[in-house]
């Protein structure tokens, strides 16, 4: 066996704990709750009740309810009074629409049913996003069915019409315009043409008052935006190419996650990684808390945040020396070799390498563009002619804005897309400076920390119910097109303020005549307008003439930068604020399917903590292993002077010692009841250089020798310890070796001699192979970067349900896919933490992502332990789950070596149990839900069904256009929501389909395919680019 | 149920066939007719109807006893031409339908003596069809009464039984009496018929035995088949908001099913028809032949249609029917996968859905029910490149052994698989 590499989930597998030892071998982490519903032992025992009053009751109630169930049910069908052309019940209509929170961009398809919408899909006709989507996108369908959303405008804490709402509006604001009075627009960024069309045109019509727009970002790229001002004259951000990148070079950029343009990024960087091309980008990641990026990287180097300015200038210094630039002050720090190996990766790409930081730090945005510079990667890699405008806000604006504000000099205040009140440092006391501001309305689709502090609030549509435009990039213009009618009383910004300034014209009809005069003006294709806007509607966006390539002229001071950058501040701790792949900057905290999505680095759900190194946690005695029974540990936090009380600590393998790590956008309440999930991290920000600082120096904490309950899915549904399950190589191996080299078959010993063991079965051969079609899939390792895009889309259109924090501790997620995240260190590393090492694994692991589904095995062992057949194998290579049929004996669980069934514990959609979290507890969540698929029923089995009604769909088409099936036209969920294209799904027995060659690759493998399962899911060996051989 | 129809039109045929051979020469009158309605058809039937109802025109029974013939040619030829010279029939008609002019029609006198005779025939012919329909509809009402009366027989035959079992026992007895008396024994103690009836038990336990285990499996089968049809609505037949007739619309009028369940050959479900399409004929057919105006004011209604002004306003409200093909939740059915892909007959689940009154469930609608069809229906395979393809793959052994009864069935590729309708 090549790879003797050590995998494990956790902490919990690396050191083989005996509570570990004792779980891993359990399917069911505890017996049947039977307690739960009988009361407790004691109870029953001193019980009143005697055995035949029991039984007695227990006969009435059978007999009572098998006489309810005989009575007919009346079910009333209610067609449309005037039915659309294009609606009809049971069929499934797309809009392409496009998303934008301030954080996000991609261009959208949205599936609709009846009028619903109940799925979001990428658009693949878009070049940026090229049908990738992620968690928080495919999520956000469910946003709209909050029940916590306004139902109309509010005025003091009482909903009003919108005429009173308008018309008082209007008299103080008309008051305070005449007398040209201060009216500030404090918005995210907004890159749609029409709306700061219609600001300027505000600005305008009142050019006796000071009117302003001031930008902010909840999480801000100022210092990035600053530094490019200086060095090219534009506020802007630049658009990268990463998929020319042979060589990349991150400092603390995560850019598959949080970075701006991060869908992009992620499909541009896994085409980077493609092996067989012959080639593969390198990946250098200096960064302090694991990010999904560090995760992914060929090379991860844990570095602290304060030192992220010195590593730019030490690599800025070690380039320099080479191209013969003059070098700037740099301080030595300990990792001077290291980055010596990123630069001297870097200057081998000149001109198809990029360097990317995620600093807020102006100083340090400057020395990377100065980096980039000299390796010629703009006009290449990096285009700043055609800029990015998904981040606009400056920092520095924002605070005297508040100051304005502070000084009671602003008159009114429009808040729109912004929660200020949740996300500004303390320090600045916006809230003290909001109670200052003669008119303040919020514009909000929900009740947050900002509307409780407004008198007036205008209740807005969710996006799905708007219209909109948006231009991301320079030329790229796209729009946003209502799926549904509003559900409640609301009114987007634009409407109002168009009202606000007496115009009768609707925003759909200025959007309209800005398209008009703008796009369709500077173009040929169409000759008339209404054709134009129909075909552009229809696309979801349009692409103007890309802007020629300028040579680019650096002017950056990159000596005062890195004086600035590379200053050292020590101290003991230092804590980094950072995003979590499925909350984000917390616009959709209160979306339970991002709640219970496992975080893709830590599993953990609906919580926020504080991560911190194992052996760090070690030291101060936290305790490093969590599940039901264990739980964390628990300090009081202050950072910038603001406390935290009581909040978990988890130790986090590949943290960097001596740094914390928190997530921001948690601390809102969600649901029915209004739960606060985790705490707000974002008061604890301050302002540094400018701009706010994604870390700080000034933390302490105080251990309270209390426990946390934490839900995790970390060693949920281990495989045994078969770790066969992951196969790695280097490109080296890939390249130069063969086969068996990187990816042996698995030859088992028999009486005749050794076999392949396809060639050993127990059953006769399943007639799949060559009968109609075989589905099958393929997922490729090396495209997966884990970020859980395919687990709520699949969640979205399985009606996956949401079980909430107890449940998931219980190890009872009902997730059907879910992402195994493998830490693994080279056996070297754990044969020396026996002796007194530096580096012990868990300190910077190296992390294997692989999606974990039903893997529908041919020869599966779950479908011959069945005793009722509740689940069989149909021709075309499905493994099928009868719910109707199945008796709930959870046998199949048992004998599954995948561990990928689920069993519903509870009616999760109405026991009141879940009412406060699961969506489909109310009318208006169940909404969502996918009429093709059943909402299954208590104490039956449930698991992947490799999207068998998309199957069926795509198979019907074909049929009636009297076709054969196409190759890529049926894609489940998963595979069309994933960003890097990691998933292939299609006909195994189409011999031209991309799966069936990707079966045949020599990357090909089946997961625990020694035990003659014979899955129809294939794996692609992992290849990392690094020079050591880790196999 | 198939071959019954394809029997029944083939009956029809032959009829037909022999009527025509026989008649073709000698009865041109009834050639006339049949060009009549032809004609009728075509020309007329847009906006008028044969009874008196009134449509965008006037309803035109009894006009050519009101009418001149001639005047009828020249009408109907130039209407505007009859007007213009001031005829004060014309003149009163144009006046009386708001001035909306009758279009010159392209007939001539013998095709108008057609049409004429047609519109006749049909007034002879319109009392014989109401009383069709009204006979049909008492007998969908009185079907409910039979359980009851059947339980009224059982339990009078019954006390009959008990009657003439006491009748004969104090003929026996007498008999006993005097035949006591005749030999002169001792007379016979004299018993209550319980006494007696357990006596009869303990001499004769064999019969008894059997006689219980008789009754015991009446009793079980009885039970049996009950619990069996729990959850099963075979005619099921529910009242519905609007007295819709599908017999009047599908049968006598002759419309496709696909014209008003036109998603069932695209959708999942065939879908209900939205008010806004039976107005596509109801805008001008206001009257029905039995419910007069009263049901068809309902789908008004639902529009805020007003008949009058042919306006409509804005409080609308949906219809809501009682659904009456009832499946599970768990079951996945695509009308256009039988419909459109297996070119099933709508009839073959629905039944004669052409003679119903009031629609009911025909079918038991069970999984049995779907099973036994997917293993006899052949699968259409011809002009599909879907199937093609799929047969193309299928290896030699197998398309033996699948065409080994010369068909390929719905089961054999794939149809009775659980994942098919559940998921």
């Amino acid at each position: 066996m090549s790879n003797n590499k050590k995998y494990w989930k956790g902490v919990e597998e690396l050191n083989e704990t005996p509570s570990f030892q004792e779980s891993k071998n359990k399917e069911f982490s505890e017996l049947i709750p039977v307690e739960d519903f009988l009361g407790d032992a004691n109870l029953l025992e001193n019980s009143q009740t005697t055995r035949r009053d029991f039984l007695k009751y227990l006969g009435f109630g059978v007999t009572a309810a098998s006489l309810a169930a005989c009575e007919t049910p009346v079910n009333k069908v209610i067609p449309y009074v005037v039915k659309t052309d294009k609606t009809s019940p049971g069929v499934a209509n797309y809009f392409a629409t496009s998303y934008f929170d301030g954080n996000d961009y991609c261009d959208i398809l949205v599936k609709t049913r009846e009028g619903r919408p109940i799925k979001i899909e990428g658009n693949k006709m878009s070049p940026l996003t090229k049908g990738g989507v992620n968690a928080r996108i495919n999520s956000s369908v469910l946003s709209l069915y909050d029940g916590n959303r306004f139902k109309s405008p509010m005025i003091d804490g009482s909903a009003v019409s919108w005429t009173t709402f308008n018309d008082s509006i209007k008299k103080e604001l008309s008051a305070i315009l005449s007398k040209g009075g201060k009216v500030r627009l404090l918005t995210n960024t907004i890159h749609s043409p029409s709306t700061l069309r219609l600001i300027a045109e505000f600005k305008s019509n009142y050019p006796e008052a000071d009117i302003k727009q001031v930008t902010y970002d909840a999480i801000s790229y100022s210092g990035m935006l600053e530094a490019n001002l200086e060095s090219f004259g534009k506020a802007v951000l630049p658009s990268y190419n990463l998929s020319k990148a042979k060589s990349i070079v991150s400092i603390g950029a995560d850019f598959m996650s949080s970075f701006p343009s991060s869908i992009e990024l992620t499909h541009q960087y896994a085409s980077g990684r493609k092996p067989e091309n012959g080639w593969m980008s390198k990946h250098f990641q200096f960064e302090s808390s694991m990010s999904l990026t560090g995760s992914n990287a060929d090379v991860r180097v844990p570095v602290k945040t304060s030192l992220h300015g010195a590593v730019v200038a030490n690599l800025y210094n070690y380039i320099a020396k080479k191209v013969g630039a003059s070098s700037v002050s740099a301080a030595n720090i300990e990792i001077q070799e290291r980055i010596e190996k990123a630069g001297e990766h870097l200057l081998a790409n000149k001109g198809a390498s990029i360097v990317l930081s995620g600093s807020n730090d102006k100083s340090i945005q400057v020395l990377v563009n100065g980096i980039n510079d000299m390796l010629g990667n703009y006009g290449s890699t990096i285009d700043i002619a055609n800029h990015s405008n998904e981040r606009k806000g400056i920092d520095g604006e924002v605070s005297s804005l508040v100051k304005e504000m502070s000084a009671g000099s602003v008159d009114a205040l429009m808040m729109v897309g912004v929660n200020p009140s949740l996300t500004m440092p303390s320090s600045i006391n916006f809230n003290e400076a909001l109670g200052k501001v003669k008119l303040a309305i919020s514009f909000a689709s929900r009740p947050n920390e900002t509307t409780t502090n407004t008198k007036y609030i205008a209740a807005t549509p969710n996006y799905l119910e708007s219209w909109g435009d948006a231009n991301p990039k320079t030329g790229y213009y796209a729009l946003i097109q209502p799926t549904i009618n509003p559900l409640f009383d609301t009114k987007q910004f634009e409407d109002c303020l168009l009202s606000w300034m007496d115009k009768s014209e609707s925003y759909y009809d200025y959007i309209r005549a800005t398209w008009e005069s703008t796009l369709f003006a500077n173009q040929t294709e169409s000759v008339f307008f209404g054709d134009f806007w129909n075909k552009k509607l229809h696309d979801g966006l349009y692409i103007s003439k890309p802007e020629v390539l300028e040579p680019i002229v650096f002017a950056g001071n990159v000596s005062s930068a890195a004086s600035q950058a590379s200053k050292i501040v020590s101290s003991d701790w230092e804590i980094e604020f950072y995003e979590k792949v499925g909350i984000g900057s917390g616009n959709q905290a209160s979306n339970p399917w991002l709640q219970e999505l496992p975080d893709p680095i830590s599993k953990i759900t609906w919580d926020n903590y504080l991560v911190m190194n194992p052996s760090d946690a070690r030291e101060n005695g936290f305790a490093t292993e969590y599940g039901e029974q264990k739980n964390a540990d628990t300090v009081n936090l202050t950072v910038n002077g603001y406390s935290f009380e009581n909040i978990p600590v988890i130790a986090q393998p590949g943290q960097t010692k001596g740094t914390l790590g928190v997530a921001l956008g948690y601390g809102q309440a969600i649901g029915k009841k209004n739960e606060v999930i985790g705490f707000n991290a974002y008061p604890a920000m301050a302002m540094n250089n400018g701009s706010i600082a994604k870390y700080s120096t000034d933390v302490s904490f105080v251990a309270t020798g209390e426990d946390y309950q934490i839900a995790t899915t970390q060693t949920h549904h281990t495989v045994m310890g078969r770790t066969s399950v992951v196969r790695e190589t280097n490109l080296d191996t890939f390249k130069n070796g063969s086969k068996d080299d990187y990816n042996p078959a698995h030859i088992l010993s028999t009486g005749d001699g050794p076999k392949d063991v396809s060639e050993i079965d127990l059953w006769a051969e399943h007639p799949v192979k060559k009968v109609g079609h075989h589905w099958g899939m393929s997922i490729d390792l090396n495209a997966c970067i884990g970020c859980g895009s395919c687990v709520t889309s699949c969640n979205s259109e399985n009606n996956v349900p949401v079980v909430g924090k107890d449940e998931v501790r219980r190890s009872r997620e009902m997730h059907w896919m879910r992402i195994d995240r493998y830490f693994s260190s080279n056996p070297e590393d754990v044969e020396q933490r026996n002796y007194t090492s530096m580096e012990t694994p868990e300190e910077n692991p190296q992390v294997v992502h692989q999606p974990m589904m039903c893997q529908h095995c041919n020869h599966a062992p779950c479908e011959t332990v069945c005793p009722v057949a509740a689940t069989t194998h149909s021709d075309e290579g499905i493994n099928q789950m009868t719910y109707n049929r199945c008796i709930g004996t959870r046998y199949c669980a048992n004998n599954c070596p995948y561990k990928v069934r689920r069993f519903n514990w509870f009616s999760y959609q109405n026991l009141n149990r879940f009412e406060a979290l699961n969506p489909s507890q109310d009318d208006l969540g169940r909404m969502v839900l996918n009429p093709d698929v059943t909402v299954r029923a208590r104490g039956v089995m449930e698991k992947c069904s490799l999207c068998v009604q998309i199957i069926q769909t795509g198979k019907l088409e074909a049929k009636k256009e009297g076709r054969k099936v196409i190759d890529g036209e049926i894609e489940t969920a998963c595979a069309s929501a994933c960003p890097t294209h990691a998933i292939t799904f299609g006909d195994l027995n189409d011999e031209s389909s991309l799966v069936r060659k990707a079966s045949e690759s020599n990357r090909s493998y089946r997961v625990i395919e020694e035990v003659g399962t014979q899955p129809n899911i294939y794996y692609q060996v992992k290849v990392r680019n690094t020079e050591t051989n880790i196999a | 149920m198939k071959l019954l129809l394809f029997t029944k039109s083939k009956v029809h045929f032959q009829a037909l066939f022999v009527f025509l051979f026989l008649f073709a020469f000698s009865t041109t009158k009834l050639v006339a007719q049949e060009d009549g309605e032809k004609l009728f058809k075509s020309y007329c039937a847009s906006c008028h109807s044969t009874g008196s109802n009134q449509l965008v025109g006037p309803g035109l029974a009894g006009v050519s006893d009101k009418y001149e013939r001639e005047w009828l040619y020249n009408w109907i030829k130039d209407s505007q031409g009859l007007i213009a010279s001031g005829d004060a029939d014309a003149v009163a008609i144009f006046e009386e339908f708001n001035k909306i002019p009758m279009p010159a029609q392209p007939v001539n006198n013998e095709q108008i003596d057609a049409i004429l005779d047609f519109i006749k025939a049909s007034e002879a012919a319109a009392p014989a069809a109401e009383v069709v329909v009204a006979e049909t509809t008492s007998e969908s009402t009185s079907g409910d009464g039979s359980s009851d009366g059947g339980l009224f027989v059982v339990l009078g035959l019954i006390i009959l039984f008990l009657i003439v079992i006491s009748i004969l026992r104090g003929v026996s007895h007498s008999i006993q009496t005097v035949r006591a008396e005749q030999i002169g024994a001792q007379n016979p103690e004299e018993r209550t018929m319980l006494q007696a009836f357990f006596d009869w038990i303990n001499a004769n336990k064999t019969i008894v035995a059997l006689i219980s285990i008789v009754i015991l499996s009446f009793v079980a089968k009885l039970g049996w088949d009950a619990a069996v049809d729990i959850g099963i609505y075979t005619g099921y037949q529910p009242e519905q908001p609007i007295k819709f007739s599908h017999k009047l619309h599908a049968g006598t009028n002759g419309i496709d099913c696909n014209y008003c369940h036109s998603s069932a050959s695209f959708s999942k479900s065939a879908g209900i028809p939205s008010p806004n399409l039976c107005m596509n004929c109801h805008t001008y057919i206001q009257e029905g032949p039995q419910y007069g105006k009263e049901e068809i004011a309902k789908i008004y209604a639902a529009l805020d249609f007003d008949p009058v002004t042919k306006k409509y306003g804005t409080n609308q409200k949906p219809i809501k029917w009682v659904k009456v093909h009832n499946l599970p939740d768990h079951v996945y059915f695509n009308h256009s996968q039988h419909v459109t892909v297996g070119k099933i007959a709508c009839q073959k689940c629905h039944g004669p859905v052409e003679e119903f009154t009031v629609g009911k469930q025909h079918e038991s609608l069970t999984m049995g029910w779907c099973i036994d069809c997917h293993r006899e229906t052949k699968v259409q395979m011809t002009d599909n490149g879907y199937y093609d393809e799929i047969h193309k793959r299928l290896p030699e052994k197998l398309k033996a052994q699948y065409l080994e009864d010369g068909t390929i069935t719905v089961s054999e590729l794939g149809g009775i698989e659980c994942a098919k309708c559940h998921y």
